[in-house]
């Protein structure tokens, strides 16, 4: 299984959104590939600016594939005027992934000039805190 | 189907979370494994064992490269 990002180009996607995911949709079906699932993520800002478009709208598809005919997928994918940049990631696991939940943040670190001496600290107090548990 | 690691006493958050592989997609998620700057933990600040870091390390740069995530700050 596979499964494509591909970030459109927001002109696009909101004068034509129905072109544009028949014509992704085309393309994976001339390489032979069957198509699972299509998903809109909707419209984000971008995390940075990429040939000068700051937004863009998101299109997940899941799909099954011969291996052989990704590198032919790709090509076509970087050729099209719709798409800004793409992703394809081999996934047999994608059920699983989306269950993750929430995950704790990394606590911050006070601002401090000697972030080794720290890790170095924090290290200790986790090796202790591990050792009083496994002895208990 | 696939054995969960899972470890009470684990310094690697994700091994006792029982979390096999990260998201890339996950952006809420991998946001907070990220410094303010947008750069990833060290092995040693985050606590994560090779599997999950090398999970998180990937996710991040799949993230990043599909504009969910910055570079810098
Ligand atoms: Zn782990």
């Amino acid at each position: 299984m596979y499964e494509g990002l591909f970030l459109i180009d927001n002109t696009h996607a909101s004068m034509e959104w129905d072109n544009v995911v028949k014509h992704i949709h085309d393309i994976l079906q001339k390489n032979g590939a069957e198509i699972l699932k299509t998903e809109k993520w909707g419209e984000k800002k971008l995390a940075y600016k990429i040939k000068g478009h700051k937004r863009g709208t998101y299109l997940l598809i899941h799909f099954n594939t011969k291996s052989g005919a990704i590198t032919a997928i790709k090509r076509d994918f970087q050729l099209s005027d719709y798409i800004i940049r793409s992703l394809i990631v081999k996934d047999d696991k994608i059920e699983e992934v989306s269950q993750i939940g929430v995950i704790e943040p990394i606590p911050a670190r006070n601002t401090g000039a000697t972030p080794e001496i720290k890790d170095a600290e924090l290290l200790e107090k986790t090796d202790m805190a591990i050792n009083v548990t496994g002895e208990a | 189907m696939s054995k969960k690691r899972f470890n009470r006493t684990s310094k690697c958050r994700f091994c006792r979370m029982g979390v096999e592989e990260l998201d890339y997609k996950d952006t809420q998620n991998l946001v907070k494994l990220t410094t303010n700057q947008g750069k990833l933990f060290s092995r040693k600040r985050s606590g994560n064992c090779a599997h999950h870091q090398h999970s998180v390390k990937l996710s991040v740069k799949r993230a990043r490269f599909m504009a969910l995530l910055p570079y810098v700050a």
